[in-house]
């Protein structure tokens, strides 16, 4: 079959030297490419280390002048004399309402756009609403405070916020939350501004750790006659409860972060006020607006607010993380 | 009927309009989004804006040229850091240290990263670029990109190397060749659909960026290549314009918004063609 | 390093002994060995078949003579296998040599994601640097050997990958030969393939036999029948039993190896 006549054996000998020869050519390229493979690696630790480290130097002076009272006073005057009396509760503050409310709308809607996709959507509808769902996460965040500024304030201003004060004023604790004058810029805006933003993050993770749930487990229970919502709520949800937990994590974690959108609505304002009507501010709102002209105590006061928001965005974040490695284990064992 | 099961059937059927009407109300906060998007932003979508520089306040006319010039700059360099740099180190968790301990904890410290604040990336730049180097500049800006594609090219080249069979690697190994070798010639070059939709992901992430451009190439008026001073950009630019009464600058912070959103969008949607609709979170 | 023929060899080889195991285990972790003290040997120019049922080690020594286990954390192995003489175990050995002179052949065929003319040329140019008319004679060479010139001939310039599976077997085969080695291990080559590329196959180890050692894993005892001069049956870890082929098939000397060969187990 073959026509080939080489003296294969003639040829072997020598070839161990020069082949010998040949691969020597490539030690020192193999070990560079494996150390700068490892430097690279590294580099991600440093990163982390670097951003902590520079952190903590930046917040040194406002952290030795301040102590934990940073944490509970209100008071924010940057050019008050002898020294500026800086406190950090406002923007605290204003980060885990708005968060906690954004969350409080997203995930309910996000959960029901997700059972939406894998329960009740025509298979030629999934892809397309899908990618919907999709591309809205890929907006950039400025488009979010843009439109919530220039659309989404005047509608609550003018229509929305009056009616739910007059709604809610005779009821004790509720007209003191949504009371006030109505306002373009306040918490409520940013924390729509915020749900809209994450709503995205909670379908897509959702829908994924939703679509995990084996088949076989979804066909029993409807063998036994239950309905769609019983199925989602007694099958796919306790199956996939640790991964929607750490999806629900992970949008806390962009929701605590994230600056643009809320700059634009939230009024920038220190004060905590007991309506959510009110302008108020978070910790990367008040970094955005004042850390470019700020100085000395100040600018060291923004840096100790943004040492804080890593470090719960961290915990937040590696929480999540933790859960969504379980469920991957869970699943891939 | 079983009025039992009549009323197990209610709850369903109220929960999944519910569940519909959910649907609905995502859809069409993202349809007014961008519907506010296009009508503002449409008008201003002219020649002239990629002709001509930003014009000072309350005048007529103008551009984003410089705006645009400077984001491609940052971004070309931010990517240009940031890529390589991941790939190496996505590489050596997928290759070198796929069996070590280290690499799960740098694939937990790397999606910490990945999540985070982009706010504070920007501090981490000021506080490490900006401050020695006594001032805002273009450089510092591009670090503060590269800083924000890193995590994700890791993640994305970590995936996709994973997902090369295992045999594809022995069958070269048995040739004799070196591992290095082996990983560039043959490994990187079958994930290759993989590596490049990794990098598309991180141009549109970093390309939709404000606020670490906030502090640390902070925005030029003028015309500027030089990466040592401040550089003109359009997130930054669009901030400057639409906190602005002028009614010429918002509609150019209009059109540079649009024109922001659809190149992320497109970015992303090449991504995901490329990937064939593969997920790679 | 250990340049490969270096004075601090062990034994030679006896006479048309090509590779000899001594006293092989082998250890996935720190459990209990899956190979359990090897000895056998392999002789030049001839097809040596491992069969036995699945778990019986018989890939895992295939992978020992080219350690291909050195990929992979908690696998090690102790005892000589002795190449020509020098123990391949030994550490610091240059393993990319030693794969050079030991080539295998996998299960599932992995062309590279190349064109059929780069899969080949790309071995040869680890080695040797040749003009572009040299490389392409090596190239038809390897081809030829492999048999399957005739078929690519006209699309040289085509992906490996759009060759149908017996094909793609004999692109790898063709690669693995196109760089010269002296031994080819083949594990399994033919369990992910049709009859007629299984035959093919075949007909080539035949043929190769002639000027490499061949050894070859195989679950398919009509095929270790067809193709091998002698045949090895493994069980449990351990060798049961080595001799010629014919007399394995027709009156092996132990039981176990009886029994397999009837289906009594397997």
């Amino acid at each position: 079959m073959t026509d080939v006549v080489v003296q294969e054996g003639a040829a072997a000998a020598p070839t161990n030297a020069w082949r010998a020869k040949a691969l020597a050519n490539f030690k020192t390229g193999d070990s560079t490419f494996r150390i700068l493979a490892q430097l690279a690696a590294a580099t991600v630790l440093l990163l982390l280390g670097g951003i902590i480290l520079s952190l903590i130097i930046g917040a040194w002076p406002a952290i030795t002048t301040y102590g934990v009272d940073f944490l509970t006073t209100q008071r924010w005057a940057p050019n008050a004399r002898p020294n500026p009396v800086l406190g950090g509760l406002g923007p605290i503050y204003g980060t885990l309402i708005s968060s906690v409310i954004a969350l409080l709308i997203a995930v309910p809607v996000g959960l029901g756009i997700a059972i939406f996709l894998t329960e009740l959507c025509p298979q030629w509808l999934r892809r397309p609403v899908g990618v919907a769902v999709e591309l809205l996460a890929g907006i950039p965040s400025i488009i979010y405070g843009m439109w919530g500024f220039f659309v989404l304030g005047p509608l609550l201003a003018d229509q929305i916020e009056p009616a739910i004060a007059e709604a809610v004023e005779n009821i004790p604790i509720l007209n003191v939350i949504f009371a006030g004058p109505a306002s373009n810029l306040s918490l409520f805006n940013a924390s729509l501004v915020l749900a809209i933003m994450i709503l995205p993050f909670v379908t897509a993770i959702a829908r994924d750790v939703f679509n995990t749930v084996p088949p076989v487990l979804k066909e029993a229970a409807y063998g036994l006659g239950c309905t769609t919502w019983e199925v989602v709520r007694r099958v796919v949800i306790p199956y996939t409860r640790v991964g929607v937990i750490g999806g629900i994590m992970l949008a806390l974690g962009r929701a605590l972060g994230e600056t643009m959108a809320v700059t634009f609505v939230i009024g920038n304002s220190f004060r905590i006020s007991g309506s959510i009507f009110a302008p108020g501010t978070t910790i990367s709102a008040a970094i955005a607006s004042e850390f470019a002209e700020s100085r000395d105590l100040h600018q060291s006061a923004l840096i100790l607010l943004g040492l804080l928001l890593f470090v719960l965005t961290f915990f937040v974040l590696a929480a999540a993380r933790l859960m969504l490695m379980r469920l991957e284990r869970k699943q891939g064992a | 009927m079983n009025p039992f099961y009549a009323s197990r059937r209610r709850t369903s059927k109220v929960a999944m309009a519910l569940c519909t009407g959910a649907t609905i109300f995502g859809l069409a906060w993202l349809t007014m989004i961008l519907f506010t998007l296009f009508w503002n932003g449409f008008a201003g979508l002219t020649v002239a804006l990629f002709t001509e520089m930003t014009p000072p306040p309350n005048a007529q006319g103008g551009g984003l040229l410089n705006a645009i010039v400077g984001s491609l700059i940052l971004t070309i360099l931010g990517i240009g850091v940031g890529a390589p740099i991941g790939i190496l180190a996505g590489t050596y968790m997928a290759e070198y240290g796929r069996y070590s301990k280290i690499t799960s904890v740098i694939r937990f410290i790397n999606d910490i990263l990945l999540s985070a604040p982009s706010i504070i990336i920007g501090l981490f730049v000021y506080g490490a670029v900006v401050v020695p180097m006594g001032g805002f500049s273009g450089l510092a800006g591009a670090l503060a990109l590269a800083v924000i594609a890193l995590p994700v090219v890791v993640r994305t080249t970590e995936d996709m190397l994973l997902l090369v069979p295992t045999q594809l690697r022995e069958a070269a190994v048995a040739l004799g060749m070196p591992q290095s070798y082996m990983i560039r010639k043959i490994t990187w070059r079958a994930a290759r659909v993989g590596l490049v939709t990794g990098l598309l992901l991180a141009v549109a992430r970093v390309s939709g960026e404000t606020a670490p451009l906030l502090f640390t190439a902070l925005s030029n008026q003028f015309w500027s290549v030089d990466l040592l001073k401040t550089m003109a950009n359009l997130p930054v630019t669009i901030n400057n314009f639409i906190n602005n009464p002028d009614p010429n600058w918002k509609r150019l912070a209009w059109a540079g918004a649009l024109l922001i959103t659809l190149a992320v969008l497109s970015l992303n949607i090449v991504a995901r063609s490329l990937s064939g609709g593969r997920n790679p979170k | 390093m250990n340049e490969m023929s270096s004075p601090q060899t062990t034994a030679k080889n006896a006479e048309g002994v090509k590779i000899a195991v001594r006293n092989l285990n082998f250890f996935y972790g720190s459990a209990k060995p899956s190979l359990k003290n090897i000895n056998l040997s392999l002789r030049t120019n001839e097809v040596t078949a491992f069969i036995g049922p699945s778990g019986c080690g018989k890939s895992t020594l295939l992978r020992v003579l080219n350690r291909m286990y050195e990929l992979y954390p908690n696998q090690r192995a102790e005892g000589e296998v002795l190449l020509d003489g020098e123990n391949i175990l030994a550490p610091g050995l240059d393993l990319n040599l030693l794969r050079a002179r030991v080539g295998m052949v996998f299960q599932k065929p992995t062309p590279f994601p190349m064109t059929i003319y780069e899969n080949i040329a790309f071995g040869i140019r680890l080695y040797e640097s040749l003009p572009k008319s040299e490389m392409d004679g090596r190239v038809e060479q390897a081809l030829r050997g492999a048999a399957l010139w005739p078929e690519v001939q006209d699309k040289l310039d085509a992906s490996g990958l759009s060759l149908s599976g017996g094909q793609q077997q004999r692109l790898c085969i063709a690669r693995t030969v196109a760089i010269k080695p002296e031994v080819i291990l083949f594990d399994e080559p033919c369990s992910a393939l049709d009859p007629i590329s299984t035959a093919k196959v075949e007909e080539l180890i035949d043929e190769l036999s002639a000027r490499y050692t061949i050894a070859i894993v195989t679950h398919n005892m009509q095929q270790a029948a067809r193709v091998s001069k002698k045949t090895v049956f493994m069980y449990l870890g351990e060798m049961v039993e080595m001799d010629d082929t014919d007399k394995i098939f027709t009156s092996p000397k132990q039981q176990r190896t009886q029994d397999y060969i009837t289906g009594r187990f397997g």
